[in-house]
C-alpha cells in the first residue's frame, strides 16, 4: 500500500459525514508527437497522481479534486468539499455512496499488458519515417502509452481498485495534395506487425494522390472504423440518456418503439472486452459497469441509466456513460465490403463532426485522411473531401452489411467495423 | 524561483541547449446547474512543475506534481532523456528566435477575489436564473455553467528570464429550453468571459436575461423554416466570435500552417507564401491579434516561452498579414521575435501555438446596428452560436447559430429556424461589406479552444462589431 492509500484509508476510519468517497487516479503517460517525419517539441512524459473528494451532509454533495498528496493536503480537500456541500440547495437526485453490496458486483478482469520502454517506442518511430521517407511520404502522428490505475474508496468500506493501459499510434502519411491516416490502439503492442502496418498506409497514401474533382451528392458509401466510431459516439452521447428520453429532449423520445436501424445493427457494452476495455466501475464512484444493449433488433433495446434515475424507474443502473461502446462486427474484411459495392466511396475518417438537429438526429462533418472512389468492388482513387448533412437514424436504417471490428480509442473505448451505408448524403465539397 | 533556477542550471550542466521550467497552479472552480438543482460542481486545485529541454536538436517535455529538489531533477533527467531520444529523428536544426531577459511580474486587474465568496453566492445567482426561466412558458428545461478560474505561474529559463503571473477568469451561461409546436429549441445568454475577478460575475443581469432567453426559446419552435439559397446575412459580435476563431483565428496558427498539428487538429490554407499578398477578405476586414488587450483571456503578460504579449495585425485592409509565432518557428518567417502566443493549460502540458485575443475591427464609418439593418433589403440575422464546423485545412465551413431572424426590406421580422450556412472560409470574408462601428463592439471568447496531443484546452477573447454578408448559401438544416 502506497503512502497516499493509508492516508485514505486513514481520513475514512472517521469520515466527516455519512457520504464520504474518495477516488484516485495514478497514471503515466509517455506521447510521442511526431511531423514532417521527426519527433517535435510535444515529447513528454507526465507522471500525475490525483485524489477527489465527495463529501455528502444532508442531501447535498460538494467535491474537491486535487494532486496535492500530503495528509493535509487531502484533509484539506476534505474540508473543502465538505464545506461546499453546506452551502448548496437541497439536490433532489442525491444519492448515497455505493455500498459494499453494490461494488460486490463488480466484475474484475485483469487486462494483459506489458510497459513498453522508450527504446522499443522511439524505435517504431525511427522505422516508421524511414519507411514513408524510402516512400517519399511525409508524417504527422503521435504515439502514446498510459499505464494507469483507478481505485475508489467510501466511507461504506468500498475499497475498488483496477489497473489498466492504453496504447495507441496514430499516424497520418501526406503526399503534396492528399493523406491519409490510420491507428493501431492496444494494450501494450504486442500485437502490433510494423511492416503490415506502415506498408498499408503507404499503399492508401499512394492511392490518395492527385484526388479527383468529384460534387457531392448521395452516395453508397463504406465507412471505415473510425468514421463509424467518430458519428455513432456523438449521436449516442447526446441522445442515449434516459432521463433526456423521458423529458422530451433526445431523438429518441419520439421514436419509443419505433425501428431506428436495420435488424444487423446490433451496438452493446460489455465492460471485460478484450481490447475495448479501461475500468470494470465507474472510476468517479465505483459502481459497477454492466453489459447491456443498447440498439438491437432495429430498436433502442436500453437507455443510460444515471444511479438516480435507475432508482426512480427501478431499473438496473448502466451508468450515466456506459464502460465502451461495441458494434458487433461480422469476419468480414473491409476489402470484402469494398468488393460487394458497384459504385460508391470509401471514407476513412470523418471530422469535425457537430449536431445540426438533435430532435431528428442530424449531424455534419467532413470527411478526411482518405475519401476513395469504388468502382466494380474496387478502390480506384481519391476524391475531393465532402462536406455531409446526415441523419444518423437514415444510417442505421440504411447499413447495408457490416465488417471485422476493430479496437479505437478516442472519444471512448469503442470497437467498432466497417459498414456499407446507401444514399450517404454529401452536401457540398471543398478545395482539397 | 529558487528551486526553478536550481533545475535550469542543473540542465546547464547538462548541456541542455535550452531549457525552461514552469511552476504551475491551476485553481478551478466549475458549478452546473439544471432547472433548480446543483448539478455538479467541481472544484480543483492542481500544481506541478513542467520542464522542457532542447537537447542539439531534439525536444524533450517532463512534468511532475512533487516540489522537492530530488523530484524536480529526476523530472529534468527525463525531459533531457526524451530531448536525446528525439534528436535521434531530428528533421534539422532547431533555432529559436531571441527574446529579452524579462524579470516581471503581471496579474490579472481584479478587485474581488475569484474564491473569496462562498459557492454559495454564486449558487443563489444560477439557481434564481434558473427559476426564472422555468417560469416561461413552454420551458421543459434551464441550465448554467459557470467557471471560475485562477492560475499562477513561475517560469524560468537558460536566458535568465524570471516572470510570475497571477490570471483569473470567469466564465458565465445560462440556457434555456423550450419544446412547443413539436419542436425542441434552446437559447443561451453567454456574456462574455473575461480575465476579470468575482466582481465582474457581481455586475451581470441574469434575471432581465433569463426571461429574454426563455421567451425567445418558446418563439424559436414557432418559427418558419429558412428558404434554401444563396442571401444577406447579418452576424452578431457572438457568433462572429465563433466564425473568426474557426475561419482566421486557427488558420493562422504558424505551427498548424507548417504541418505541426497535421495528424490531429489539422493544416491550414493560409500557407507561408501567401503572407502580405494574399486576399484574405474584403478591403474593410481587419483582424486584430492582441494579447496585451485588458481583461482579455489571452492576456497574460508574458507566454509559456517566456516571451512578452504583443499586438499585431493578423489581415489588414483584408490581407494575410501576420501568424501567431512560436520562437522555433519565427525563423521560417525570418522574424526576428516570436509574438508571444505561446501557451500551455496546465503543468504538464507542453506549451504550443494557440489563437491570441483576435477580433474583427469594427467599421471605420460612422454605422449603427440599427442603420446596418436599415440598409439591408433582405437577409438572415444570426445571433449566438449553435452548430459549427470546418475542414481540416479550414476551408470549407458550416455555421448555424443560437437564434435567426429574417430581415425584410429594412426590419427585423419574424424568427426563423432550421438555418444553416455554409461557405468557403476566405470567400466569406471577401463578401463582408459592412461591419458596424465601434459603438456596436462586443467582446465573446472561449476557454476551450483545443489542440495539442494530449488535447489542451486554451482560452482566448475575440471580438467584433455586427458585419454584413453578401450571397451566403443558406441550407433548410432539414
Amino acid at each position: 500500500m502506497n503512502k497516499t492509500n493509508s492516508i485514505i484509508e486513514k481520513i475514512l476510519k472517521k469520515p466527516v459525514t455519512d457520504h464520504v468517497v474518495i477516488t484516485s487516479e495514478k497514471l503515466e503517460t509517455h506521447s510521442v508527437r511526431f511531423s514532417n517525419n521527426s519527433v517535435n517539441r510535444e515529447n513528454l512524459c507526465k507522471l500525475a497522481e490525483e485524489v477527489r473528494v465527495e463529501v455528502g451532509y444532508d442531501g447535498r454533495t460538494g467535491s474537491f479534486s486535487t494532486n496535492e498528496l500530503s495528509e493535509d493536503s487531502i484533509k484539506h480537500a476534505v474540508k473543502m468539499a465538505y464545506e461546499a456541500a453546506k452551502l448548496l440547495p437541497k439536490d433532489p437526485e442525491y444519492m448515497p455512496p455505493v455500498t459494499q453490496a453494490e461494488a460486490a458486483r463488480i466484475k474484475n478482469f485483469k487486462p494483459v499488458f506489458g510497459k513498453m520502454s522508450d527504446g522499443r517506442k522511439y524505435g517504431i518511430l525511427r522505422d516508421a519515417f524511414k519507411e514513408l521517407k524510402k516512400a517519399g511520404l511525409n508524417s504527422a502522428g503521435s504515439f502514446s502509452t498510459t499505464p494507469l490505475t483507478f481505485e475508489v474508496y467510501n466511507n461504506n468500506g468500498v475499497h475498488v481498485s483496477h489497473s489498466n493501459c492504453v496504447s495507441s499510434l496514430t499516424l497520418t502519411a501526406m503526399t503534396e495534395n492528399s493523406s491519409f491516416r490510420e491507428s493501431h490502439v492496444s494494450k501494450d503492442f504486442s500485437d502490433y506487425d510494423g511492416e503490415a502496418f506502415i506498408s498499408n498506409i503507404i499503399k492508401h497514401a499512394q492511392l490518395s494522390k492527385n484526388p479527383a474533382p468529384l460534387e457531392p451528392g448521395k452516395f453508397t458509401v463504406v465507412l471505415g472504423p473510425s468514421a463509424v466510431e467518430e458519428l455513432l459516439l456523438m449521436f449516442l452521447f447526446y441522445n442515449m440518456e434516459a432521463k433526456g428520453i423521458d423529458e422530451g429532449r433526445s431523438a429518441f423520445s419520439k421514436r419509443a418503439g419505433k425501428r431506428i436501424a436495420a435488424d444487423t445493427v446490433h451496438i452493446y457494452s460489455k465492460p471485460d472486452h478484450e481490447t475495448a476495455s479501461l475500468s470494470p466501475f465507474c472510476p468517479n464512484d465505483g459502481m459497477p459497469f454492466i453489459g447491456f444493449d443498447m440498439i438491437k433488433n432495429g430498436k433502442l433495446a436500453r437507455a443510460w441509466y444515471s444511479r438516480y434515475y435507475a432508482a426512480k424507474k427501478g431499473v438496473q443502473a448502466t451508468g450515466r456513460y456506459p464502460a465502451n461502446i461495441i458494434f458487433k462486427g461480422t469476419n468480414k474484411s473491409v476489402d470484402k465490403l469494398i468488393s460487394n459495392v458497384g459504385s460508391g466511396l470509401y471514407v476513412n475518417s470523418f471530422w469535425y463532426i457537430r449536431l445540426v438537429d438533435l430532435m431528428d438526429g442530424i449531424f455534419t462533418g467532413m470527411t478526411r485522411d482518405g475519401l476513395f472512389r469504388i468502382k466494380d468492388g474496387k478502390l480506384t482513387g481519391s476524391v475531393n473531401n465532402f462536406r455531409f448533412n446526415q441523419s444518423v437514424f437514415d444510417l442505421l436504417r440504411d447499413t447495408t452489411e457490416i465488417g471485422k471490428e476493430k479496437s479505437l480509442f478516442s472519444m471512448a473505448c469503442a470497437s467498432m467495423p466497417p459498414i456499407t451505408v446507401k444514399n450517404f448524403n454529401f452536401t457540398s465539397k471543398t478545395e482539397f | 524561483m529558487d528551486n526553478l533556477r536550481e533545475i535550469i542550471k542543473y540542465l546547464e550542466g547538462k548541456k541542455a541547449r535550452f531549457a525552461d521550467a514552469r511552476e504551475h497552479h491551476f485553481r478551478e472552480r466549475q458549478i452546473m446547474t439544471e432547472d433548480t438543482r446543483v448539478e455538479g460542481i467541481n472544484e480543483q486545485s492542481v500544481s506541478g512543475t513542467g520542464i522542457k529541454v532542447l537537447y542539439e536538436n531534439g525536444w524533450g517535455y517532463a512534468s511532475t506534481s512533487a516540489k522537492d529538489m530530488a523530484s524536480l531533477k529526476k523530472a529534468a533527467d527525463k525531459a533531457l532523456s526524451l530531448a536525446k531520444n528525439a534528436d535521434k529523428s531530428a528533421a534539422g536544426k532547431v533555432e529559436l528566435a531571441a527574446e529579452p531577459r524579462h524579470i516581471a511580474k503581471f496579474a490579472t486587474k481584479t478587485k474581488e477575489d475569484l474564491f473569496g465568496p462562498g459557492v454559495g453566492d454564486a449558487v443563489a445567482v444560477l439557481i434564481e436564473a434558473g427559476e426564472t426561466i422555468l417560469k416561461g412558458k413552454d420551458i421543459i428545461k434551464a441550465g448554467s455553467y459557470l467557471v471560475f478560474r485562477n492560475v499562477k505561474k513561475k517560469y524560468a529559463n537558460t536566458e535568465g528570464s524570471l516572470i510570475e503571473t497571477d490570471i483569473s477568469t470567469v466564465l458565465p451561461m445560462i440556457d434555456a429550453t423550450a419544446r412547443a409546436n413539436g419542436e425542441v429549441k434552446s437559447r443561451h445568454y453567454w456574456p462574455a468571459p473575461m480575465n476579470a475577478g468575482y466582481e465582474y460575475f457581481r455586475g451581470l443581469d441574469f434575471k432581465t436575461n433569463a426571461e429574454r432567453i426563455a421567451a425567445q426559446a418558446r418563439e424559436h419552435c414557432f418559427a418558419k423554416s429558412c428558404e434554401t439559397g444563396a442571401t444577406t446575412l447579418i452576424l452578431d459580435p457572438e457568433h462572429l466570435s465563433l466564425t473568426m476563431h474557426e475561419s482566421v483565428g486557427h488558420p493562422t496558427e504558424l505551427d498548424r500552417v507548417l504541418g505541426y498539428e497535421e495528424s490531429c487538429a489539422g493544416r491550414s490554407f493560409a500557407t507561408t507564401d501567401k503572407l502580405n499578398n494574399f486576399k484574405y477578405g474584403s478591403e474593410i476586414v481587419n483582424f486584430i491579434a492582441d494579447n496585451t488587450l485588458e481583461g482579455g483571456l489571452a492576456s497574460c503578460g508574458y507566454d509559456d516561452e517566456g516571451v512578452e504579449c504583443q499586438k499585431w495585425h493578423m489581415i489588414k485592409d483584408g490581407i494575410l498579414t501576420g501568424y501567431g509565432v512560436n520562437r522555433e518557428l519565427a525563423h521560417k518567417l525570418k522574424l526576428k521575435r516570436a509574438n508571444g502566443t505561446t501557451r500551455a493549460t496546465k503543468y504538464c502540458d507542453v506549451p504550443i501555438t494557440r489563437i491570441p485575443n483576435l477580433y474583427l475591427a469594427p467599421g471605420k464609418k460612422t454605422l449603427s446596428f440599427e442603420q446596418l439593418v436599415a440598409d439591408t433589403e433582405d437577409g438572415i440575422y444570426i445571433e449566438g452560436m449553435g452548430s459549427f464546423s470546418i475542414d481540416q485545412m479550414r476551408l470549407n465551413m458550416q455555421f448555424g447559430g443560437d437564434a435567426f431572424w429574417e430581415i425584410k426590406k429594412g426590419k427585423i421580422t419574424g424568427m426563423l429556424k432550421n438555418v444553416v450556412y455554409n461557405a468557403i472560409s476566405y470567400e466569406f470574408w471577401r463578401k463582408c461589406d459592412a461591419i458596424a462601428d465601434k459603438r456596436s463592439f462586443k467582446r465573446a471568447g472561449f476557454i476551450t479552444c483545443g489542440k495539442g496531443d494530449p488535447m489542451q484546452a486554451a482560452q482566448m477573447t475575440h471580438g467584433a462589431s455586427p458585419a454584413r454578408f453578401r450571397e451566403i448559401m443558406v441550407r433548410r438544416a432539414k
